[in-house]
């Protein structure tokens, strides 16, 4: 429940942000967006379930599942990689960040 | 073995062929020929067991057993009688072409030249419909780029050309599928004699309107025929070859090939009857109305194809003989033409009929070839033109159908004649006759005129011993129509109707010629409202237009556009996935713990501060409190290594984000209202979606069989205790290289983005400027704290960041995590120096991203050793005494992590933060000067940014 609440809000923050015109609000919505997406995959796990999956420290039985977590390591090291990309973007070139005409 | 021998050797010869050029230029032709006319031999030696005893020459070898697509090939009567006009008039064509060309290089020509030989020997001995296809599509490849090779003015035409062919392959390939799936074998001859094409009339009728529309675009029949006559942008040998004997019979060979399963469809009698006659009549009418021979040839060329078309949709063994025989005639009669044509055109410079006038006096040889094959052409006697029109009106006179069906037939068939018969004297008196003019010229060497010399006393001899064909044609009706021909080919076979057809013709036509000043007033008008370019080209830019349209609707810069639809429709789904009503099994357990409120709460505070925050710098500073809670949220879900990739994550964001944020604005551009509250309706549906998508469809259901099971098994199977880690390196190692490569070619493109247009100037409109010079400006005093501390505590995450990747396995750790630790490092380093220039970051990060994914995948193969790729090998190291060290390659993987990440780290710190570099020497490290702390000065190198050649010579110093 908390967790559904959780990404709601990244979601919301994220969605917002990327409606903006500048590039770096647009990669810091991007961001948001990415901790929301990442916290969906744990949560495809049991967020009942919440040990390590730390095999010879965790009580297997509420260990939490590892394989979501693998995907989301995998998906924040991606992500990071988009972001500094994006922030890359954002200072390229000429003028601002703006992705729009000033007209 | 003949088959793939000689289809090999086509190949081989294709690819030879520049190789030839390049040491004879345009005399490769000869020896091309001659391997022609070796490859027909080879042909030739089993030649009499086909046509003699019937046996067929077959071969076949696996190509896509899955599928059941094989490589199938069979040689039959009818494809030998296409062999012998793509080995026969080609090697004529290669004879012709190492004359006709000027001097000079040719390599693309002839490759492409003998590249389609090979393409179209393969289309008419492939017993596999798949394979035929794609030789199919082949040819018109070549075709197109054989026409565009000509020049500038040949580029539409080209593209036309290919189009139309193309939709007709496609058509084909349509036909393909449907017979593939209906029959269930993709063997061509399998296919043919299944009882499907009788029995299901429904089935037979779709395919055979679809081979239809691919015979039709290919040999350019109403309303694709416009295609033949544009296509004369090409050279006149092309023309000859390929839009003459071979290619545009593609067409009539599928027609024919299919013949025995469609040719008592009603539907595929009816449309090649009615569709050939109404292209052979206006074909005729075109030619007599052109004055450009070779334009003339091309519409002659339509109709005679209308001809084959009407007489394979009659159906009986007569007109499938009549097929036979006529397509051997007009490749004759037609490619000598065009090749004198070119001779005209090359030694008078004209190819106008207007301009042409009486070259009989002066070129006696070449007006008698001409005159010969131009005689076949119309149907005089004794030429295998005639034969093979007698034949044609033989088969008309058995049209299927009602009673009066076959005279009917018959009838237009013989006014197309008459109409051949008026333009082939059209162009033999407009060039030939009349008064001669330019008494100057000569008549060209000899070794130009023979190939067409061949072709056309070929047609003189044939006439007289036609029956030299009778068992290649018996064969033909045989393939065609399942029952031997009793054909005999002969000038005079008795007073059968044909022949008065044939008198009529000739008289009618001698009446024509006569009175061709008057004819040529009648037609001196356009005859159709359209032109079939005319038509295509409205057709074509409509297309693009339209195109145009729908592309408009999304065609904008601006990001908004393109995200708040999909974002949207999703939410939408969802909305719409409610108002359905899902069901939801009950948690499990409780599912919430009072302390992630508190995040929750630490959350909504942090973003909605950044949704209101108009300095960059506080949206960035709350940026990190969101990445942090995120990352305490994961550690309460019992994922540490997943919490602690994102705390270092957002460190490093934030660092790369500051360098950005320097050259940009203090401030956020403003926002209008309207804007505001769009984007904030779409957040929040957007929002509400995520979270009700979330509440009702996760968590409500025990561990997963995958999850309990690594978590059971990993320690066995890997000698791992962190299962995260190893799902990451053993398990599911395949998803971290693919992972890896993302991340590698993420760093490269930030290099190549900023490599092509450069960053921003940095420090605009600093407020440190106006303390430049002061104690508060001084960014050597400024970092002395920084130094102080980064000066141990660099080397100290370096270290920590080592153990952490050896520990990995059974900790909280691991490539990944290490190296954001030792990249941290780094940009601590880089931080706390007074300058850029002065920070210890100078590493190939290049070289790093590529040894990092290069070590990753090597290991990988490593794997082999173990029977698969990624799988760890294991081995215990003796260290002293009792106790061994367990090494497993996966950490050589995660190593190979460690250093892509690190590269991707300090490529962006490197490019990001290169600002204070002076570039006085392209390229060149050493005289890269630091600016004077103070930021007084101001970098020229730097501050140019706009140049991208100057920062592609700092990258470029920065890999050496």
């Amino acid at each position: 429940m908390t967790l559904a609440l959780f990404i709601g809000v990244l979601v919301a923050g994220g969605v917002y942000l990327v409606l903006q015109r500048g590039m770096v609000r647009i990669t810091f919505g991007f961001v948001l967006l990415s901790h929301g997406a990442n916290l969906m995959l744990i949560s495809a796990g049991v967020a009942a379930r919440r040990d390590e999956p730390l095999v010879h420290l965790s009580d297997l039985a509420d260990a939490a599942d590892a394989l979501p977590q693998a995907f989301a390591l995998t998906a924040i090291v991606i992500a990071f990689s988009i972001t500094i990309y994006m922030l890359a973007l954002a200072g390229a070139g000429k003028g601002d960040d703006d992705t729009e005409d000033r007209t | 073995m003949v088959l793939p021998l000689v289809l090999s050797l086509l190949a081989l010869v294709a690819l030879a062929a520049p190789m030839l050029d390049r040491f004879l230029g345009r005399a490769a032709g000869w020896p091309l020929a001659v391997v022609f006319l070796l490859l027909g031999a080879i042909i030739a030696v089993d030649a009499p067991r086909i046509v003699t005893h019937g046996e067929d020459i077959e071969f076949s070898a696996p190509w896509m057993p899955t599928f059941d697509v094989s490589f199938n090939l069979l040689l039959d009567g009818t494809g030998l009688l296409f062999v012998v006009l793509v080995l026969g008039v080609g090697a004529l064509i290669m004879g012709y072409s190492a004359q006709y060309f000027s001097r000079g290089k040719h390599a693309d020509y002839y490759f492409l030249m003998s590249l389609f030989a090979a393409a179209m020997f393969g289309l008419v001995i492939a017993d596999d419909v798949v394979l035929l296809f794609v030789f199919w599509e082949l040819t018109t490849i070549c075709s197109f780029f054989l026409i565009g090779r000509t020049g500038l003015t040949a580029n539409k035409p080209a593209v036309r050309t290919l189009l139309l062919t193309a939709a007709g392959g496609l058509a084909l390939l349509a036909a393909v599928i449907v017979m593939i799936v209906h029959i269930g074998t993709a063997q061509l001859s399998v296919i043919l004699a299944d009882p499907a094409w009788q029995e299901d009339p429904a089935f037979a009728t779709t395919v055979g309107v679809l081979i239809i529309i691919a015979a039709f675009t290919k040999s350019a029949q109403f309303p694709f025929h416009y295609w033949l006559p544009d296509a004369m942008a090409a050279s006149t040998p092309v023309s000859a070859y390929l839009h003459a004997a071979a290619m545009v019979k593609a067409g009539i060979y599928l027609l024919m090939r299919f013949s025995p399963a469609l040719a008592d469809n009603v539907t595929w009698n009816v449309a090649l009857i009615g569709f050939g006659l109404l292209t052979a009549i206006i074909g005729a009418l075109f030619a007599l109305q052109r004055h450009d021979l070779k334009e003339l040839l091309a519409y002659s060329t339509v109709s005679q194809l209308g001809f084959l078309v009407a007489v394979i949709g009659i159906g009986t063994p007569a007109a499938l003989a009549a097929a036979g025989v006529h397509t051997l005639a007009h490749a004759l009669f037609k490619a000598t033409l065009f090749m004198l044509v070119g001779v005209i055109d090359r030694e008078v410079g004209s190819r106008d009929i207007r301009r042409l006038t009486g070259l009989r006096r002066v070129m006696p040889i070449t007006a008698a070839l001409a005159a010969l094959s131009a005689l076949s052409m119309a149907g005089v006697p004794p030429l295998l033109g005639f034969i093979s029109k007698e034949k044609l009106f033989a088969g008309f006179l058995e049209a299927p159908g009602p009673e009066f069906a076959g005279p009917l037939v018959g009838a237009v068939a013989v006014v197309g004649a008459v109409l051949t018969f008026a333009y082939s004297f059209r162009i033999v008196y407009g060039a030939f006759g009349g008064p001669t003019t330019q008494t100057k010229l000569r008549e060209p060497s000899l070794v130009l005129l023979l190939p067409a010399a061949v072709s056309s006393i070929a047609g003189l001899v044939l006439g007289f011993y036609a029956g030299w064909l009778d068992l290649l044609i018996d064969r033909i009706v045989l393939d065609t129509r399942g029952i031997p021909g009793e054909v005999h080919l002969s000038l005079w076979h008795g007073l059968a109707p044909e022949v008065y057809m044939s008198a009529i013709t000739i008289a009618v036509g001698v009446v024509l010629f006569v009175k061709r000043e008057a004819i040529d007033r009648l037609l001196d008008r356009p005859l159709f409202p359209v032109t079939g370019v005319g038509v295509f080209e409205r057709c074509f830019d409509g297309t693009i237009a339209l195109g145009a349209r729908v592309g408009d609707l999304t065609r904008t810069n601006a990001p908004t556009r393109h995200l708040a639809l999909p974002v949207a429709l999703i939410a939408v789904l969802t909305g719409a996935v409610l108002v359905g009503g899902i069901g939801v099994p009950p948690f499990p357990e409780p599912v919430t713990e009072p302390v992630d409120w508190l995040l929750i709460g630490l959350l909504v505070v942090g973003i909605v501060g950044m949704v209101i925050a108009k300095s960059r710098l506080a949206a960035l500073a709350l940026l990190g409190v969101v990445g942090f809670v995120v990352a305490l949220f994961f550690f309460l879900l019992g994922a540490p290594d997943v919490g602690l990739t994102q705390l270092l994550v957002e460190v490093l964001t934030v660092v790369v984000a500051v360098l950005i944020l320097r050259r940009l604005p203090t401030l956020f551009h403003p926002t209008s209202r309207a804007r505001k509250g769009f984007a904030a309706v779409v957040a929040l549906i957007a929002g509400s979606a995520a979270a009700l998508g979330t509440y009702a469809l996760t968590g409500r259901r025990e561990i997963s069989p995958a999850g309990e099971y690594f978590l059971r098994e990993a320690e066995e199977d890997t000698g791992g205790t962190n299962v995260v880690n190893t799902i990451l390196v053993d398990y599911r190692a395949l998803d971290t290289l693919g992972e890896l490569t993302v991340l590698g070619i993420a760093g490269l493109i930030i290099i190549a983005v900023l490599d092509s247009s450069g960053l921003l100037p940095g420090d605009r409109g600093s407020r440190v400027a106006t303390f430049s010079g002061t104690a508060i400006g001084s960014a050597t005093g400024n970092t002395v704290l920084a130094r102080t501390v980064g000066r141990w505590l660099a080397p100290l995450l370096i270290l920590l960041s080592l153990y952490l990747l050896l520990r990995g396995h059974d900790e909280p750790g691991g490539g990944f995590i290490s190296a954001l630790v030792g990249g941290a490092g780094f940009a601590l380093a880089y931080l706390s120096a007074p300058s850029a220039a002065a920070a210890p970051i100078r590493w190939p990060y290049v070289g790093l991203i590529a040894s990092g994914i290069g070590l990753a995948t090597l290991t990988g193969v490593l794997g082999f050793a173990d029977g698969s790729f990624l799988r760890p090998l294991h081995a215990d190291v003796p260290l002293f005494g009792d106790v061994t060290y367990h090494f497993t390659t996966a950490l050589v993987f995660d190593v190979g992590v460690y250093l892509a990440v690190i590269g991707v780290i300090i490529a962006a710190l490197n490019r990001l933060g290169i600002e204070e570099y002076e570039v006085t020497d392209r390229g060149s490290m050493d005289n890269r000067q630091p600016v004077p702390p103070d930021g007084q000065a101001e970098s020229p190198g730097g501050q140019d940014t706009a140049d991208p050649a100057e920062t592609t010579s700092v990258a470029g110093g920065e890999q050496r």
